[in-house]
């Protein structure tokens, strides 16, 4: 616990001394509330709907550039070298550093509460709804930072990490449109369940069901415990 | 080979990347309190031998063993036991030193109440008071290694795992590392990997040498040292009576014994070589010698280089080269 911990506090202060996290977190802050204002002051409604929709794909183009240094740059710079022979499992070195990511989503998360106050000042959203949109999207960020940390543990090159994942995140994200195409429902159902958005609109709508719960929850498990196997397979 | 007080322990390890063999049936051991040097040309195998040792890959057959653990299987629980300075010092160049060394301090398991006194320690010991302060991209080479080495000795591991401690030093700096090693060796069990043959004979009780990924020898700075005077060779080429040659630079000072043969080249000029004792300044009596009395075309000193003494291990055993 003690050495997760200190993968997770170093993860953090490599991230908030280089200009990723914030240049990320603005980045994200700055689309979300243009966005933010096109939906609710043009088109005059007080949801938070069209704004989560667009939040998920600003999430699916950032994702990549927080999680493609996680091993990329521990191998490049060497220093895998120091972390993968310190007293460290394999898990509490990716536990550690997911966290760390995590606690960057954590952040570009709280930053678009700010949307909120116009939103509840000059309207009645309903909150159980907005609350519902948050959760699935942290679940979403959270299932997208453990593929591109997958993706980073696998190579040496942090574009190249990047560039992967952007790649599979995305087809996660559109693989549900393949559903129109498709006249087998065994084939429309599986599309629609691997479907990072079809999931995450569920939530927008206000529904937590268990069934996206539990899909972003194991996807995340899966690419994490690939991560893993990795590190334990390159020896 | 392995006995009880060996602290590593390499018992015929090979390691392959896919169908190329870069260590061949390692075996040696390192006893606590001693320290071994490492020896090697680069490329010899030595920094994938440091990485078995140190956990961070497996061998593919044999079994290293540190403080009884086998690393294939139980190197995070060795881990505790281990400081590893791998050949390119591993630093987070975004931290600043003192939080580099707490951040390893902490996984090494040392108590939060000794972190302070811990750091303290190693910055002394490496010289990094300066520093301590300082962001890591803004260390000069010099810096950089001491602060790799700082982070190995942190948590008083049992054993010390150097690879090629003191590249990137200034002679002054290299002195300080030496002498923190040798005072670390003398109750821990050190393997050191250098290029240097000078270092290994200055502080280590024992050698090994690697080349090809095979040990060639492992052996005591004074037997390494006989090795060495073989090659205290001077090689010549003049055009000469053999036997007038062969007097005459028998009965130089310093000249022990000889071998002259015809050159293969070119007809009526012969290739000698002499072996000589380490003294300066025999090429230069040699060659007043020879020149006084023949034409003399070549005359090179042989240095005692690593590369020969590989030549004196991989070519013939330790007789050859004496025969007058």
């Amino acid at each position: 616990m003690s050495g997760t911990l200190a993968v997770y506090q170093k993860e953090l202060a490599t991230y908030f001394r280089s200009p990723i996290a914030y240049y990320v977190v603005a980045v994200f802050l700055l689309g979300t509330g243009y966005f933010f204002l096109y939906n609710v002051f043009l088109t005059g409604e007080t949801t938070m709907a069209g704004t989560f929709q667009n939040m998920g794909i600003l999430l699916l183009t950032l994702v990549p550039v927080i999680s493609m240094r996680l091993f990329s740059a521990e191998y490049s710079a060497g220093t895998a070298e120091l972390l993968l022979t310190l007293p460290l499992s394999p898990w509490q070195i990716v536990l550690g550093k997911y966290l760390g990511a995590v606690t960057i989503l954590a952040l570009m998360t709280a930053g678009t509460l700010v949307d909120l106050v116009p939103l509840y000042l000059f309207g009645t959203p309903e909150t159980t709804t907005i609350l519902a949109g948050y959760i699935g999207f942290v679940l979403l960020g959270m299932a997208c930072l453990a593929v591109g940390q997958l993706f980073s543990t696998v190579t040496h090159n942090q574009i190249v990490a990047a560039l992967l994942s952007a790649a599979v995140l995305l087809a996660f994200w559109f693989v549900g449109h393949l559903q129109t195409f498709q006249a087998s429902p065994g084939v429309r159902a599986l599309v629609g369940y691997l479907s990072f958005s079809l999931h995450f609109t569920d939530f927008i709508q206000g529904l937590v069901r268990t069934e996206g719960l539990v899909f972003y929850l194991v996807v995340s498990a899966i690419a994490l415990t690939l991560s893993v196997a990795y590190l334990q397979w390159r020896r | 080979m392995s006995s009880t007080s060996a602290v590593i322990a390499l018992e015929s390890v090979g390691k392959r990347y896919g169908s190329r063999t870069v260590i061949h049936d390692l075996s040696f051991t390192v006893e606590k309190g001693e320290i071994v040097g490492f020896l090697g040309p680069n490329g010899a195998g030595k920094t994938t031998t440091m990485r078995m040792i140190a956990g961070f890959t497996a061998a593919t057959s044999g079994r290293v063993r540190v403080a009884g653990y086998d690393m294939a299987s139980q190197n995070v629980q060795a881990a505790r036991l281990i400081g590893y300075l791998p050949e390119r010092p591993p630093l987070y160049d975004a931290l600043d030193v003192s939080a580099y060394l707490r951040f390893v301090a902490r996984v090494k398991g040392v108590p939060r109440a000794a972190i302070a006194a811990e750091l303290e320690r190693v910055t002394t010991a490496c010289r990094l008071e300066a520093v301590v302060r300082q962001e890591i991209f803004k260390l000069s080479k010099g810096y950089r290694q001491r602060l790799g080495l700082a982070q190995a000795l942190l948590g008083n591991p049992e054993v010390l795992l150097l690879d090629e401690p003191t590249a990137g030093l200034d002679p002054g700096q290299i002195q300080e590392t030496r002498e923190v090693i040798r005072g670390f060796g003398r109750d821990h069990a050190v393997l050191f990997s250098t290029h240097i043959l000078a270092e290994v004979t200055l502080i280590c009780r024992r050698v090994a040498i690697i080349h090809h990924g095979r040990l060639l020898a492992i052996d005591s700075p004074n037997g390494l040292q006989r090795a060495v005077e073989q090659t205290n060779r001077v090689t010549l080429q003049a055009t000469a009576p053999a036997q007038a040659l062969r007097e005459q630079l028998l009965s130089i000072d310093g000249v022990t014994a000889l071998d002259i043969r015809p050159s293969p080249s070119e007809s009526g000029m012969l290739t000698v070589d002499c072996q000589v004792d380490a003294r300066n300044g025999i090429e230069a009596a040699i060659a007043r010698a020879v020149a006084g009395r023949w034409d003399l075309h070549r005359l090179e000193r042989q240095q005692p280089t690593l590369e020969n003494i590989f030549l004196t291990y991989v070519t013939a055993p330790p007789d050859r080269g004496r025969s007058a």
